[in-house]
């Protein structure tokens, strides 16, 4: 059975009078099939979303589940290597991507530059392996190279089945992804009046990660609005790459937290700002350039301590859980440099890791929990 | 901590250089030279010493190189300092006359004297993970506390880094912009999954473009076309010669092993582009040759040839050379040191920017595990070698991931037993001495049921 057609079906909002169904990526992906699209297995973390849909491929991310026997990628790459690629490339390996006809394998870091590179190389699997260089430079060129980069991979998605896009379908296209981004963005600018837990919360933000645009759009707009009484709990802000398993919210909140903002790579890292005008591949390049700072784009640390400290005080957090993916080079070199500056600004920090096993580490959650009790 | 707070940094003044580093400094080394010179020149290794004598030129290298720190010492305030890494246009700053610090020479510097796990740990005790490379931690800790084997490092007007041997760089330069509050550059060098794409070439092209007016402006100079010509020349003649060096240990035996390699390549990565590196590499290939024309091998009983994969694990270069020539095996060449050099026939003065994006986009670092593989398989025939030792680096992912692939590879395909020798550049806390070994007497043993 594929992975991509087993995970993830959730009932959303249990308070509200009508819970909210969420599609599951079985039924999400049966869905664009019918509809003519194929589909595109996504390694994390940024790429152009509506450059797929314009191309006829529906996107799938993988973010190396929680719950994967690693043994397939453990045999390709060395044990320092981070969960998220063993992951998925023990995902691969045991079929359970077949259903994908193209795997898109973003350059994030070294990790993923090699796991791009060994599958495309070595491994050769049935999916044509496709990448995507992001710009670090932050300078003036790197506009201008993600657009040609994004028009390569139009071409290479042309060519592995996909369709060469008609300007209809490229207004198409971006409508309906912008409207998804902005659904995401206003699910974080209300989530404080969102009668959703934690969990909830990321469920749905999480859904992004599969469901068709429209679907998600729909159902973001469909959680009811309001005034919501404060959640107990101490108020914090989330960071690092992914936060799984899910259950992992439940125990924050059992042991005293909640989650009002994060910076995680999963969430609000791809909170893109709206583009309005240009040519198409032009408005695509803005948006992933104008995403919040984020170490694998080579964002300034004080840049990126400067914009979640403005976040953390609009929100009320007060402190930063960093809940890390082991061997993650990007989130760990930062860390001294944005505790120093965010105690500067008054908030602490914790920095937990985690290797993406279904279950949580007690002693990580004594630290949470030892944390809390210092910021009540 | 900022920048401020590191009195270590503190600049120094015109009079200090002159008279420390031009007048004094430089002829104490000199002196010290020639002593080790005649030094050398006495040895007489013991019978039963697996290894020949060393190169006579490695005085002259111990010069250079040392020369080069002590000016550090006394360069900032005085000359402009940029802080670069090893895969970085230096081109464009030496035609600026900028005085370039390297850390990741520095710090390999401090693995070989086995200075960088206090290093490390001081840079763990400020919240750095053991899980970053330890190149990094060796010169974040040196930054925090100040403490280095070559007496001090001046302060960086210009952090410049290039990413095309790791993104772990980008990290690295991005904290030490946080600390010292100075410019950083980014050279941002697509990795190449394939055959470089124009719009590759270009973008590498214009940001070297771009650099020029912030370098002039840290700088306060113009930056000159003629003396970028010149510096161009020198690091193309410099790689040709360095080349040409590694190419000399096809040779049966092999005049150099490629530890020997490890130490050598310091000009070419820390003087890339002066005349003096020409110079150097002009002499070690003469005495090469001779050695050649002798009949002299670096190991006196060379058994097996064998290509070492990725960094060599710096605090252990003196006693794998022997233990390996122990058995009467000679690592014959390197895929690192080797990527010092192949990139040679790529740089053209008379193309400028245009060759420098190029050259710059190639290194081994920045391309395909598939390039690497058969990059490998090249030299395992043009080198005649009997097995290959694939150091799995723990801080090197850009060089180690791919490895268990190539190394099925390289045993399928070209028929010589590989070995994955799981380590660390530089933090001995990540190598055990007793398994790593046991792991290499079984790698000779399979090289000798081969043979």
């Amino acid at each position: 059975m594929s992975w991509l057609f087993t995970s993830l079906r959730g009932r959303i909002g249990d308070v509200m009078a009508t819970p909210l169904t969420i599609l599951s990526r079985k039924d999400a992906l049966r869905r664009m099939r019918e509809a003519g699209y194929r589909i595109a297995a996504v390694l994390p973390i940024h790429y152009p979303r509506a450059l797929l849909r314009a191309c006829g491929f529906h996107p799938v991310e993988v973010w190396g589940p929680a719950r994967v026997d690693s043994r397939g990628g453990d045999l390709r790459f060395q044990a320092y290597t981070c969960a998220i690629v063993r992951n998925a490339v023990s995902l691969l390996s045991e079929g359970k991507l077949d259903p994908a006809d193209v795997l898109l394998v973003p350059h994030t870091c070294d990790a993923l530059q090699g796991m791009g590179s060994v599958l495309g190389d070595f491994v050769k699997p049935h999916q044509r392996v496709l990448t995507l260089y992001h710009p670090r430079s932050g300078g003036p060129a790197a506009l201008g190279f993600l657009v040609d980069e994004l028009r390569r991979l139009q071409q290479e998605l042309s060519a592995h089945g996909g369709r060469q896009p008609t300007d209809a379908e490229w207004v198409e296209a971006l409508r309906i992804e912008a409207e998804a981004d902005a659904a995401l963005a206003g699910l974080y600018r209300d989530r404080m009046r969102l009668p959703l837990t934690d969990r909830e919360f990321y469920t749905l933000v999480r859904a992004r990660e599969y469901l068709p645009p429209e679907e998600f759009a729909a159902l973001a707009s469909a959680v009811p609005h309001g005034e919501r009484a404060q959640a107990p709990g101490v108020p914090l802000m989330l960071s690092g790459i992914v936060c799984e398993p899910m259950e992992v919210f439940d125990q924050i909140n059992s042991v005293g937290g909640r989650i009002v903002a994060d910076d995680l790579a999963c969430g609000y890292r791809r909170v893109y700002p709206p583009v309005a005008d240009g040519a198409p591949l032009e408005r695509l390049a803005r948006a992933l350039l104008g995403a919040p700072p984020d170490p694998t784009r080579g964002s300034p640390i004080a840049e990126r301590a400067a914009a979640l400290t403005r976040r953390m005080r609009e929100t009320g957090a007060k402190g930063l859980l960093v809940y890390d993916v082991k061997f993650c080079e990007p989130e760990l070199f930062d860390l001294p440099r944005l505790r120093a500056h965010l105690a500067e600004a008054g908030f602490p920090m914790l920095h937990v890791e985690h290797e993406l096993t279904p279950q949580t580490s007690q002693q990580a959650l004594t630290r949470v929990e030892a944390f809390l009790e210092t910021l009540q | 901590m900022n920048a401020s707070d590191l009195p270590h940094f503190a600049p120094s003044n015109r009079l200090s250089y002159l008279l420390q580093y031009e007048l004094i400094g430089r002829t104490v080394l000199r002196v010290q030279r020639w002593n080790d010179a005649r030094k050398l020149a006495a040895y007489r290794p013991k019978a039963d010493d697996p290894l020949t004598p060393p190169l006579r030129c490695v005085t002259r290298m111990k010069e250079l190189m040392s020369r080069h720190y002590l000016e550090g010492r006394y360069a900032a305030g005085v000359r402009p300092v940029a802080w670069v890494t090893s895969g970085a246009p230096t081109e464009i700053l030496k035609a600026l006359d900028f005085f370039l610090i390297y850390p990741e020479n520095h710090a390999a510097l401090c693995g070989a004297r086995r200075k960088a796990e206090a290093l490390c740990i001081e840079a763990e005790n400020a919240g750095y993970s053991r899980d970053v490379c330890s190149y990094g931690r060796t010169d974040i800790g040196a930054v925090l506390s100040g403490k280095t084997p070559v007496g001090r490092l001046p302060r960086p007007d210009l952090l410049l880094c290039c990413t095309n041997i790791c993104q772990t760089v980008l990290y690295w330069y991005r904290t030490l912009a946080d600390y010292f509050g100075v410019p950083l550059v980014v050279i941002d060098t697509p990795f190449l999954y394939g055959d470089a794409q124009p719009h590759q070439l270009a973008y590498v092209k214009r940001q070297l473009e771009d650099l020029v007016p912030v370098a002039e402006r840290v700088a306060g100079r113009r930056f000159s076309e003629q003396r970028f010509a010149e510096v161009v020349r020198n690091a193309r003649r410099g790689a040709e010669l360095w080349l040409e060096i590694m190419d000399r240990s096809q040779h049966r035996p092999a005049p150099m092993t490629a530890f020997d390699g490890f130490i050598h390549m310091a000009p070419i990565v820390d003087l890339r582009g002066e005349a003096v590196t020409v110079d150097y590499y002009e002499t070690m290939l003469a005495e090469l040759d001779e050695r050649v024309r002798q009949g002299i091998g670096a190991v006196r009983n060379e058994r097996f040839r064998v290509l070492w994969d990725n960094l060599p694990i710096w605090f252990q270069i003196s006693r794998l050379s022997k233990v390996l020539a122990l058995r009467g095996v000679n690592v014959v060449a390197s895929t690192y040191t080797y990527a010092w050099g192949e990139l040679a026939p790529l740089i053209d003065e008379s193309k400028g920017f245009e060759s420098m994006a190029n050259v710059y986009l190639h290194p081994i670092l920045n391309r395909s595990a598939g390039h690497k593989l058969r990059t490998m398989q090249r030299m395992v025939k043009d080198f005649h070698i009997n097995g290959v030792i694939l150091h799995s680096d723990r801080s090197c992912k850009p060089y180690s991931l791919g490895q268990m692939d190539q190394r099925e590879r390289l045993v399928s395909e070209t028929g010589v037993p590989a070995l994955l020798l799981e380590a660390d550049h530089n933090d001995p806390r990540s190598y055990s001495d007793q398994q790593g070994e046991a792991r290499l007497e079984a790698f000779i043993e399979t090289m000798e049921a081969a043979a």
